[in-house]
């Protein structure tokens, strides 16, 4: 070949033409909702009622004409297939790595191949949700779109158990110790600024002999055992009962108690019994409450 | 009708990276040479060949029209002259069908790529994508073959070691391959070592870029004794085109694909596929499309891919023995390319790859992002 090769020429050449392409009626429509309203809008077949994303103006199914069945599609939707690009070439719209997904937009039935951000490329998996991240600055086509960016469809907070989870002698209890500062500040709140929890030589003529404390103010220690901890958050407590047994000095440690002692199926409620202890174990208050254990999280 | 189509002269030229010192021209030249040398075949307007079918693509050749760069260096000069803008194996179908409808006695088909000259075959296929929803996100065939890739692998069982297993058996068995590209041997460890391209697509996974030519004479079953002493006969052909937007479609369905074999299947007469070929060639142009393309074909069972590779069935099947499109043949000829072999195979003329008493075949071509269009072709030894 040596020989044969002498005189090769390679002759270097480059195709590079700009054009001007219309985008159809459907996707016109498509494309200036997209620039001016930051809506993404798919085609419906009334026959089989799939919505496509990008635009049809016929359903290949059915040789519908669809062309004017405009329905809103949300801008958010699930990844359904997706892939890393690693290689690097000049037609691609970012530098990689990055990820390219199919995106089922909530209400079309036709993915949509968008770029995926917002989650490490190692915890990339398909099925997550994604919201679409629209341009700053608009181009006038499927780039209006910037990316979609992965929402956390996790809650943010820890919810309480749920009734199904709730078991008959689950407890849980929470402990304080009632200082002057505390009553003094009940007072503030309650506005019950009687002398027997204010000041100490009314009280010497009480049958206690000293200052106490609001009778609601140990009972109050439940609401964080109940509203927090058992059922726990997104709890609500719809009836309380209380029987004061002691009362409850300065200085004292109460803890509040609460165990689940009866699932009531009917109504998916569950009542639990109430007490509360001081540090000598001596009982300060019992009682019982009806509590609706958390809904499933509501997004 | 006039009987069957008879296959009665192939050439080819030597799978290549880069015949950077012929030009496309003078690669087909040397195929249309060797046809007239075998068969002495001429273009008599009565008794020659009058249409020729010639295979090409603008993108790749940089020039629209692309059958008009070749037309003089295959004979197509003052004669019938159509081209296939799909993989060449549809060049196949479409002569055929010139030959079974009384149009024609005799088809020269012609196909040629070089994959070399563009600067990247990706961009290359990122312009068969539309300019409005698509083309602007990078899509190319790479990144739409990595989706399905990843739909039918989680189907059907397929992991990275399969793959590695069937890249390295085809370059074992392009080896022997006198027209195969001849590429590096690589272990099953090269493959699984090597860079990720598009998840879960290796380097490794994808065929090279290669430049190839060939050529074939097709005549219709009475005269084809004029011309060879070996035809073999193609006795059924199907196609079928899938949804263009990816998301349209189910990705690890294999719909398209069973729809064309169910059609070339029904035409030939084909029951049970897994046990009436000798011979089966499949366009795997990524190592995941073996298995998969296999199940779309029936040589494997539905979504038991995974479990058809790790049991060998691709050597007992007797499937790209040839190396397959994944040792290199240039896209566009990939499908016409596993015809070539699959002729060669009932020919008795695969040298050290031959499959003793090869008497049927399936050779299968896919054109498109993700297997969107597929082609089969069922070819059968004379007396059969």
């Amino acid at each position: 070949m040596s020989t044969a090769t002498n005189d090769c020429f390679i002759v270097n050449g480059k195709l590079a033409l700009p054009y001007q392409y219309f985008a159809g009626r459907a996707g016109s429509r498509f494309i200036i909702s997209l620039r001016d309203e930051k809506k993404i809008r798919g085609l419906k077949c009334q026959k089989c009622g799939k919505v496509f994303v990008p635009p049809r103006a016929t359903c290949e199914t059915c040789f519908e004409d669809i062309c004017e069945n405009w329905v809103d599609v949300k801008n958010t939707g699930v990844v359904t297939c997706f892939t890393i690009i690693r290689y690097k070439e000049p037609h691609q719209p970012v530098d990689p790595p990055y990820i390219l997904g199919l995106v089922k937009l909530d209400g079309a039935d036709t993915p949509l191949a968008h770029i995926v951000k917002g989650v490490p490329l190692s915890k990339m998996k398909t099925g997550l949700k994604v919201k679409a991240v629209f341009a700053k600055k608009t181009t006038g086509g499927i780039m209006d779109i910037d990316h979609f960016q992965v929402v956390d469809d996790k809650p943010k907070f820890e919810m309480g158990y749920s009734y199904d989870e709730l078991e008959i002698g689950m407890s849980a209890s929470f402990t304080k110790t009632i200082s002057e500062t505390d009553v003094y500040l009940f007072a503030g709140i309650s506005g019950d600024f009687n002398p027997m929890h204010m000041n100490e030589e009314f009280a010497k003529m009480t049958p206690f002999g000293t200052r106490i404390a609001h009778g609601a103010l140990p009972q109050s220690l439940i609401a964080p055992v109940l509203g927090m901890k058992l059922p726990g958050l997104g709890t609500v407590i719809p009836e309380i009962t209380v029987r004061f047994k002691r009362p409850t000095y300065f200085g004292d440690t109460i803890t509040a108690i609460g165990e689940v002692v009866e699932k009531i199926e009917k109504k998916r409620w569950v009542r639990m019994e109430l007490r509360w202890t001081n540090q000598k174990d001596e009982l300060v208050a019992e009682g019982s409450c009806l509590a609706i254990p958390p809904m499933p999280f509501n997004k | 009708m006039s009987g069957r189509v008879a296959v009665c002269a192939v050439a080819q030229i030597k799978n290549e990276p880069d015949i950077w010192y012929q030009r496309f021209q003078g690669m087909l030249f040397e195929c249309f040479e060797s046809i007239i040398k075998q068969t002495g075949v001429t273009f008599d307007m009565e008794k020659g060949i009058r249409n020729i079918i010639t295979c090409s693509d603008d993108v790749f050749d940089a020039r629209t029209i692309s059958d008009n760069g070749v037309t003089d260096a295959v004979g197509a000069h003052f004669r019938g002259e159509e081209k296939a803008a799909q993989d060449g194996i549809n060049g196949l179908g479409y002569a055929m069908a010139s030959i079974l409808s009384g149009h024609d006695d005799l088809v020269l088909l012609m196909g040629h790529c070089k994959e070399s000259q563009s600067e990247s075959r990706n961009m290359c296929s990122n312009l068969a994508f539309d300019p409005f929803f698509c083309r602007p996100l990078g899509l190319d065939f790479l990144n739409a073959a990595a989706f399905q890739a990843r739909a039918y692998m989680n189907k059907s069982g397929v992991t990275d070691a399969h793959l590695a297993k069937i890249v390295s058996r085809s370059r074992k068995l392009a080896a022997k391959n006198p027209y195969a590209r001849e590429n590096d041997p690589i272990t099953e460890q090269n493959v699984l070592e090597s860079p990720l391209l598009a998840d879960p697509i290796r380097q490794l996974h994808q065929y090279p870029v290669t430049d190839w030519a060939v050529g074939m004479l097709l005549c219709c079953e009475d005269r084809a004794r004029e011309f060879t002493d070996n035809p073999v006969f193609l006795t059924g052909f199907g196609s079928c085109m899938d949804s263009y937007f990816l998301g349209d479609r189910d990705l690890a369905s294999n719909f398209a694909l069973k729809k064309a074999a169910q059609r070339a299947y029904r035409m030939a007469g084909i029951s049970d596929p897994k046990k009436e070929f000798d011979i089966a060639e499949l366009n795997d142009a990524i190592a995941y499309q073996l298995p998969m393309w296999a199940e779309g074909l029936g040589l494997a069972d539905e979504n038991q891919g995974g479990e058809w590779v790790a049991s060998g069935a691709l050597d007992a099947q007797h499937v790209n023995l040839s190396g397959g499109m994944l040792n290199g043949n240039p896209i566009m000829l990939g499908g016409l390319a596993r015809a070539t072999e699959a002729i060669l195979q009932l020919r008795g003329e695969a040298g050290d790859r031959q499959a003793e008493g090869a008497a049927k075949a399936v050779a299968h071509g896919t054109t498109g992002p993700a297997g969107q269009h597929h082609a089969v072709i069922i070819l059968e030894r004379q007396g059969v």
